[in-house]
């Protein structure tokens, strides 16, 4: 179990022609889980969406799952930001878990039994199998963040993509994720995921890629994250380093 | 007194804004949910020139193809233009939507019997729905049932969920074109029975009513339908029984929609008290977003 399920060979990203992240040199191989570290705005999201094929690769050689970004959307996951989703939406947290069937389903189809079973195991994975019939506006943000796991579970896919899946989450929520993110890499699935938590990035990641503008440092998470990469990808004044600790403040 | 839904055209009324009632409480919910009630209200001054155009060129019959054209022709448009970020520009689109309107008052006043055709297609003629009108609509509607029936899942999942709908591999344009068409057949197959103007009723009260009663997008669906219905109903009876009992003069379609608008009121209250009780609470300690993390 070693083939690359991502590989990023001198990658620029951007809209409109217009670069927001450059000099991506990646290598993410099945199973491993990367942490993509960098202040707001440092291109995390894109990058993640380039993956995903909804942001163009301007440069380089961008290989996913053996092939191009569009082509691979069949065998990725994508969990993006629950405050982009809309809470007053009418639609409950297994019919949120089904949409990660509907690419299986097809347009005419009804669903199955199989994919109903899909999604109860997807929902009891992340601990909410008691609230499949909620609306999804009623559950609390950390709860929202795991239906959305669930959903990119129920999809069953080889590399999964997560935009800051601890953002606004209780602890019991990330802990929750943490645990499931583990289970599925060891299970083969590719992560990938965006964090400005450094303590979360330390503790889950087996890659760290540090970015802000552009790739400033790329590796395990003891050689990335260190006060000196730090201070030049966020910027001199924004780290200050604290008996082996390093502490980022926001200037 | 006569029970009115005996005599033909009461019953022929009836049976329109039923069929109209089958469409519009779907269609209203995906409106109501991609908060599109702007496409419904650019249809209605765009369709607007079309049907004046259509009758000028083809009599009555020519209102259909007329409304058709000017339909589809705006949902491309309106696609188009919101992917490109122009509709963001409300002056320069509340510009070109006066201006279609305007070129319809200014084609219709040309006409001899300027007054009473204005008011035709502003308000439509539901009492006098021809049963050739009729298999139009109900045609119309299994186009647009179906085109629901087909769509509903990518629909659902694109109206939630844009990035996560796209990045599963769903072309959103399209989609959207798809779901700007279907409002504008609804229009096309509402405008002779209802008028440009009350149409938007049929399509933004349904679903918002339903909503007071329900957090399930199908059982919302089912109620809206329901609603019309009732409301095509009440407001029938109510205009035959002023002229005929009271002898005073009320619109049938406009009883229709302030029976429509009356279900709306009466709902809301209930809507206040869901929305108390489903507050969210949070499980525990929200974490914030800010930038302070140890590592």
């Amino acid at each position: 179990m070693s083939g690359a399920a991502l590989r990023y060979a001198g990658v620029s990203v951007g809209y409109h022609g217009t670069p927001v992240l450059t000099d991506v040199e990646l290598t993410v191989r099945t199973g491993q889980r990367l942490a993509l570290v960098g202040p707001n705005g440092a291109g995390k999201s894109t990058l993640i969406k380039s993956v995903l094929g909804l942001v163009p690769v301007l440069g380089g050689a961008a290989t996913v799952l053996g092939t191009t970004p569009v082509h691979a959307r069949v065998h990725t996951g994508y969990v993006p930001q629950t405050d982009a989703l809309d809470a007053g939406f009418p639609v409950t947290a297994a019919q949120v878990v089904m949409m990660g069937r509907y690419r299986r389903i097809g347009w005419w189809r009804p669903t199955r039994s199989a994919d109903r079973a899909a999604v109860r195991e997807a929902l009891d994975r992340v601990g909410l199998a008691d609230r499949a019939r909620k609306n999804f506006g009623t559950l609390s943000g950390g709860q929202r963040q795991r239906v959305l796991l669930a959903r990119a579970i129920a999809a069953e896919p080889q590399l999964l993509l997560l935009d800051e899946p601890f953002n606004g989450v209780d602890i019991v929520s990330q802990d929750a994720i943490l645990a499931v993110l583990r289970e599925l890499s060891a299970a083969g699935t590719a992560l990938v995921l965006s964090t400005h938590d450094l303590a979360v990035a330390r503790e889950l990641a087996d890659l760290v890629c540090l970015l802000n503008g552009r790739q400033w440092a790329a590796g395990p998470p003891d050689e990335t994250l260190t006060a000196d990469t730090l201070r030049r990808a966020y910027g001199a004044h924004a780290v200050e380093v604290d008996g082996g600790r390093t502490v980022l403040v926001e200037p | 007194m006569i029970e009115p839904f005996a005599v033909p055209f009461m019953a022929r009324a009836l049976a329109e804004l039923t069929l109209l009632a089958l469409i519009c409480g779907p269609v209203s919910v995906f409106v109501f949910a991609r908060r599109l009630s702007f496409v419904s209200d650019a249809l209605t001054h765009t369709v607007f020139p079309g049907v004046v155009i259509g009758f000028v060129a083809g009599g009555v019959e020519g209102v259909f193809v007329g409304a058709l054209i000017a339909g589809v022709v705006t949902a491309v448009a309106l696609t188009l233009l919101t992917r490109g970020g122009a509709l963001s520009d409300d002056a320069s689109t509340a510009v070109i939507l006066t201006a279609m309107f305007s070129l319809g008052v200014v084609l219709v006043s040309r006409r001899p019997s300027y007054t009473s055709d204005l008011t035709t297609f502003l308000f439509g003629r539901i009492l006098t729905v021809t049963p050739r009108q009729l298999v139009e609509t109900a045609v119309l509607a299994v186009v647009i049932l179906g085109l629901l029936m087909i769509g509903a899942r990518a629909l659902l999942f694109r109206t939630f969920d844009p990035a996560g709908a796209a990045a599963a591999g769903y072309r959103i344009a399209w989609l959207d074109l798809g779901l700007n068409l279907v409002i504008a057949l609804v229009v096309v197959a509402a405008v002779r029975a209802v008028g440009t103007i009350l149409v938007v009723a049929l399509l933004i009260v349904p679903a918002a009513a339903a909503r007071m009663i329900t957090s399930r997008l199908l059982v919302m669906a089912f109620a809206g339908t329901g609603l019309i219905m009732l409301a095509g109903y009440a407001g029938l009876w109510a205009s035959w029984t002023a002229s005929v009992v009271y002898d005073i003069s009320l619109t049938s379609a406009s009883a229709v929609v302030l029976f429509l608008a009356l279900f709306y009121l009466l709902l809301l209250p209930l809507g206040a008290l869901r929305l108390r009780r489903n507050r969210p609470h949070p499980a525990g300690p929200e974490r914030g977003s800010s930038h302070e993390l140890v590592g």
